[in-house]
């Protein structure tokens, strides 16, 4: 049974207790931040920071100031871009939802960064020794039976740990029993393939102006790994085609030449009688 | 060892090292110090100017890219020669082979820097991903250089007139020919159909479903100019006679080339629906790349007394070559993420590694012509196992 989170982010009160959780769970090292125009911090996720609280501000007709708070990090795709990419399969996904590396595997070539359509998987840019790193949807507190570290931590159950399915059919419930309150769409239910993690907004992603940071909403339903695999199950079709091809050309080639090579020396002998 | 065979290069002059020389191994030096600063310090700023928004800069669309398509007059000419049986091509083979072997050379070094892990370079052939389209190139790459390498051996074997192996090896000619058309078939398209899974990243003038194809049509484009723009400027450096007798008609496969490719372009913004004219830099380089890079040789190569000279031939080829670096360039760098607030260009360590690597080329093609039974004149006796 698949595993997801949702995130419902009118409940999010922008505490990032998640942050610091998933920070000490996962033994990141301290990264010294800036001061920046906006509340999130850190600014970008990064080798060292799985996850961040994106905050947004909001102008309400009547004056009044309103806040988003948007928890971002890895979605664990139902069919991750990044698994089709890496060329090592370093990157997999487990039956129970996380996306998981392997450290041992991995080249560091980064095209899981190229290929991954929500921005997700970040560079040790600072090491002579890099790796991959990302959220990992806490797969090794999964594996002993926990919920993710951030879920755990947070005070106001903006984080809902359960049964994917479940938590689709809970989400559609919210949307349902308060009308105005969310935006009608779970992203994340059919995006890219669908997600581990759904969202639930106030304002659409486009509205909120996070289309563009991670949050793409033209993505389609097809899994962007899909086309690297049609790609991958017509090679041995074209290496076919083309090896026939050539070895069949080849071989009438020669064969002419041989033809053409008797046929002069039969001319040569029929002079010479 | 056998006596060195200093026979067939006049212009230049024993024992001094000339200027250009002196310039190449600067650079070559500068590259591998580049090289040196990278492995034991990474690939952070300030060594490169690579970060989260930016993982693949120069060296992915010049080293790798580029160079692989403008390596594709190995399998181009391979294929003239053996499929098309166009043998008046042959005193072309050689040396696209060997600049073939160069340019894999140079994509596995860049290669090599670029990774993360350079040591596990070779962790393709144990863990397997045969989804993966990077998995794929990475294998065709690595046998088709180990083709061209062959090649490079019956070259050094016949210089060193060991008879036996070069006579099995040529008993089993006829795989290489194969595996070679194959491998590179599928390589140089494959390294397109990378870009299959990133449409989003990209400005829609390059994001096609049919980049795979359009990566290849451009290979072939870049095999045929480098073999004429080689041919060319070697005869002028070592002093030979250019084969001008048939240049001109390889002029014409590749203004066919190019026209192909010009249509298949056309077809395919059509088919997508892509809005072709509009004013920004990206439209900029698209029609650089298509007008001035694609359509202005092919029509200029239409012209006889073009064709027939050197100059003219020369600055078509150069054209050709231009746009197939910059296509690599535009799918890979200029239109990659244009949407963020993040900008790349290269580190100075990232250029001299790339200048260094280039340099280091021309040296090798340098030592390895001048070593090694290459052109036509130097093969009386030995030629290719021509059906
Ligand atoms: S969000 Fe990106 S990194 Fe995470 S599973 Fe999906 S494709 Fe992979
Ligand atoms: S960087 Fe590592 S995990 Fe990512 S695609 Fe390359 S080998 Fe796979
Ligand atoms: S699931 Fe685990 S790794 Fe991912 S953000 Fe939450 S705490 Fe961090």
């Amino acid at each position: 049974m698949s595993k997801g989170m949702l995130i419902d982010t009118t409940r999010c009160i922008g505490c990032r207790a998640c942050q610091t959780a998933c920070k000490s769970w996962n033994n990141l090292p301290g990264v010294k931040t800036t001061f920046s125009d906006t509340w999130s911090n850190p600014r970008y996720l990064s080798s060292a920071d799985f996850t961040r609280i994106i905050f947004r501000e909001d102008l309400h007709a009547d004056g009044t100031v309103g806040w988003h708070f948007i928890k971002r990090q890895c979605m664990h795709c139902n069919d991750p871009a990044c698994v089709s990419a890496c060329p090592v399969a370093a990157l997999q996904k487990l039956a129970n939802g996380p996306v998981v590396y392997d450290d041992s595997r991995c080249i560091g070539c980064r095209y899981c960064m190229m290929a991954c359509p929500f921005q997700i998987p970040k560079f040790q840019w600072d090491s002579a020794v890099p790796f991959i790193r990302k959220c990992t949807f806490c797969a090794d507190r999964q594996a002993v039976g926990l919920e993710p570290a951030c879920a755990t931590t947070c005070p106001t159950s903006a984080l809902l740990f359960g049964d994917r399915q479940e938590l689709i059919a809970a989400a559609w419930r919210r949307i349902h029993q308060n009308p105005g309150r969310y935006h009608p769409e779970v992203y994340g239910e059919k995006i890219a393939g669908g997600t581990a993690k759904l969202y639930l907004t106030a304002q659409s992603f486009e509205a909120l102006g996070l289309n563009h940071q991670g949050f793409r909403t033209d993505l389609g339903e097809t899994p962007q790994g899909v086309y690297g695999r049609e790609w991958m199950g017509k090679v041995p079709f074209v290496a076919l085609a083309v090896g026939g091809l050539t070895l069949g050309l080849y071989a009438i080639n020669r064969r002419r030449a041989e033809l053409a090579a008797a046929e002069a020396a039969a001319k040569h002998e029929g002079k010479e009688v | 060892m056998a006596e060195k065979v200093e026979k067939w290069y006049p212009g230049e002059p024993r024992g001094k090292i000339s200027y250009g020389r002196m310039i190449l191994y600067s650079l070559t030096t500068l590259g591998i110090l580049s090289g040196l600063i990278r492995l034991f310090f990474g690939l952070g700023s300030p060594i490169t100017n690579l970060s989260d928004a930016y993982p693949w800069g120069l060296w992915i669309s010049f080293d790798v890219l580029a160079g692989v398509a403008l390596a594709g007059g190995g399998f181009t000419m391979a294929a003239t020669i053996y499929v098309f049986n166009l043998k008046k091509f042959e005193p072309l083979l050689r040396p696209a082979k060997i600049s073939a072997f160069l340019g894999y050379l140079m994509f596995i070094f860049g290669l090599f820097f670029d990774l993360g892990l350079p040591w596990r370079i070779w962790h393709p052939l144990i863990y397997w991903n045969t989804h993966s389209v990077l998995f794929e190139v990475a294998w065709c790459v690595m046998l088709y250089t180990t083709v061209l390498g062959i090649d490079v051996l019956i070259m050094a074997l016949e210089r060193f007139q060991i008879e036996g192996p070069v006579r099995f090896l040529r008993s089993i000619y006829v795989i290489f020919i194969v595996a070679g058309i194959i491998l590179s078939t599928l390589h140089q398209s494959s390294l397109g159909a990378l870009y299959l899974l990133l449409p989003e990243k990209m400005s829609e003038l390059w994001a096609t479903n049919a980049i795979g194809i359009l990566f290849f049509a451009s290979a072939v484009i870049g095999g045929l100019s480098v073999v004429t723009i080689e041919s060319l400027v070697s005869a002028r450096v070592y002093g030979r006679q250019p084969e001008m007798h048939i240049l001109p008609d390889l002029a014409k496969g590749l203004a066919v080339a190019l026209l192909v490719y010009f249509a298949m372009k056309v077809t395919d913004l059509y088919a997508r629906r892509v809005a072709f004219f509009a004013l920004d830099w990206q439209h900029l380089l698209f029609y650089i790349e298509i007008f001035g890079t694609v359509a202005l040789p092919a029509l200029l190569l239409t012209f006889r007394e073009i064709r027939e000279s050197p100059m003219g031939l020369l600055w078509c080829a150069g054209l050709a070559a231009f746009g197939v670096a910059l296509n690599r360039f535009n799918v890979s760098l200029t239109s990659y993420g244009g949407y963020r607030e993040f900008s790349y260009f290269p580190s100075l360590i990232e250029i001299f590694l790339t200048v260094g690597l280039v340099a280091g080329g021309i040296l090798l093609f340098d030592f390895l012509t001048k070593n090694l039974p290459v052109y036509h004149e130097e093969l009386i006796g030995h030629g290719e196992p021509s059906s």
